[in-house]
C-alpha cells in the first residue's frame, strides 16, 4: 500500500478507473480516492492554509469527480483534472466567504534523524514560508505551489488555470521575487 | 549570520514546500465514498420529487383543461335560461298565432281608397 501511495498515478489506469465510477463502482472510487487524495490535500492545504478546510474542499472535489465521471473525456491527465476542480472550488470558497487564506498553518515537521534545534530551524522555516506563501496573490500563489510544490509542468498549470503558458511563468518569477522580499529576514535582500 | 552562509532561498522553498506535498489522510478514501453514496441518494430524490411534481403539474392542468370555466358555466346558465324563455314566448306566441285566425280580413289598400273617396 505504502508504495501505490508513492507511485505516480498510471494514467491509463485510471480511465479506466473514471469508466468504472462512470457506473457506479464505489471500489474504483475508493481505489481513485485513495490514489488522488494525498495530493489534492497537499495543494489545497498550501492554499487556503488549514488541515480541516483542505480536507473539505478535497471530499467537494471527489464528489464533482464522481458527477462528472459520466461526462468525463480523458483530454488531460485525470491529476489535472482534479487540480483545476480543486482551485474552482478555492476560488469559489473565497468569493464566498470573503477571505483570503489562514497564515497560520497546523504544520508537522518530521523530526527524523535530525538534532532538537535542526527541527525547531525547519520548522521555523516552514511556517515563515507558509506566512509568505499566504501574502502572495492568489495567481502567484497557485501557481508557485503547483509548479515547487505539485511539480507539474508549465503546460499543465496553464490548463489549470486557464491562462498561457507566458502568463504562469510570469506569476512564478513575480512570486519568487515576493517571497525573497517577503522573507528577507532569513535570506537577506534579494 | 553573513551572506555566504545563508541558507539558498530556492533550496529552503524546495524543501518547505516538498514537505507539504502530499497530505496522506487516514480513512479518507472511505469518507468520501460514505459522502458520494449520500450525494447520489440525496440526488436520486430531487430527480424523483421533481418527476412526481411534474406529474402532478400534468393532472391538474388536464383536470383544469377537462372541467368547464366559469365563463363557459355561464355561457351555459344563459343558454338554458334564453330555452326556457324562448319556449314561454312561443307558447305565448301560439295563443296569438291562434287568435290570428280571428283577425278580419281586410287589405290595406282597400281601406285606405274607401277612406280617401270622397262623400264615403
Amino acid at each position: 500500500m505504502a508504495q501505490e501511495e508513492t507511485m505516480l498515478p498510471d494514467d491509463e489506469d485510471d480511465k479506466r478507473l473514471m469508466a468504472l465510477v462512470a457506473d457506479g463502482d464505489d471500489d474504483a472510487l475508493r481505489l481513485l480516492v485513495h490514489r488522488h487524495h494525498a495530493r489534492l490535500v497537499g495543494y489545497l492545504r498550501g492554499e487556503v492554509g488549514s488541515q480541516a478546510t483542505a480536507e473539505e474542499l478535497a471530499m467537494e472535489v471527489f464528489i464533482r469527480l464522481h458527477r462528472a465521471a459520466g461526462r468525463w473525456r480523458p483530454e488531460a491527465k485525470l491529476s489535472t483534472y482534479i487540480i483545476h476542480i480543486a482551485r474552482n472550488l478555492v476560488l469559489n470558497e473565497w468569493r464566498r466567504r470573503g477571505r483570503k487564506p489562514t497564515t497560520a498553518l497546523e504544520f508537522a515537521a518530521e523530526p527524523g534523524d535530525q538534532s532538537q534545534d535542526s527541527a525547531r530551524r525547519v520548522t521555523e522555516l516552514d511556517e515563515a514560508f507558509q506566512r509568505a506563501i499566504a501574502q502572495l496573490p492568489p495567481e502567484q500563489r497557485t501557481a508557485i505551489l503547483l509548479v515547487v510544490q505539485q511539480e507539474l509542468p508549465y503546460e499543465d498549470i496553464a490548463q489549470i488555470m486557464e491562462v498561457p503558458v507566458s502568463s504562469v511563468k510570469t506569476w512564478i518569477h513575480r512570486a519568487r521575487s515576493r517571497l525573497r522580499e517577503l522573507l528577507k529576514d532569513f535570506y537577506g535582500p534579494a | 549570520m553573513d551572506n555566504a552562509n545563508r541558507p539558498s532561498f530556492e533550496r529552503d522553498l524546495d524543501a518547505s514546500l516538498s514537505r507539504g506535498r502530499e497530505v496522506p489522510v487516514v480513512g479518507f478514501a472511505e469518507r468520501v465514498v460514505t459522502a458520494v453514496r449520500a450525494d447520489r441518494h440525496r440526488r436520486k430524490l430531487i430527480r424523483w420529487s421533481s418527476f412526481a411534481t411534474a406529474a402532478a403539474a400534468c393532472v391538474v392542468t388536464i383536470l383544469l383543461v377537462q372541467s368547464p370555466s366559469e365563463e363557459t358555466l355561464n355561457r351555459q346558465t344563459v343558454a338554458l335560461v334564453a330555452r326556457e324563455e324562448s319556449t314561454q314566448l312561443a307558447d305565448l306566441l301560439g295563443i296569438v298565432d291562434d287568435l290570428s285566425l280571428l283577425a278580419p280580413v281586410a287589405e290595406k289598400s282597400s281601406i285606405v281608397d274607401v277612406l280617401a273617396t270622397p262623400g264615403s
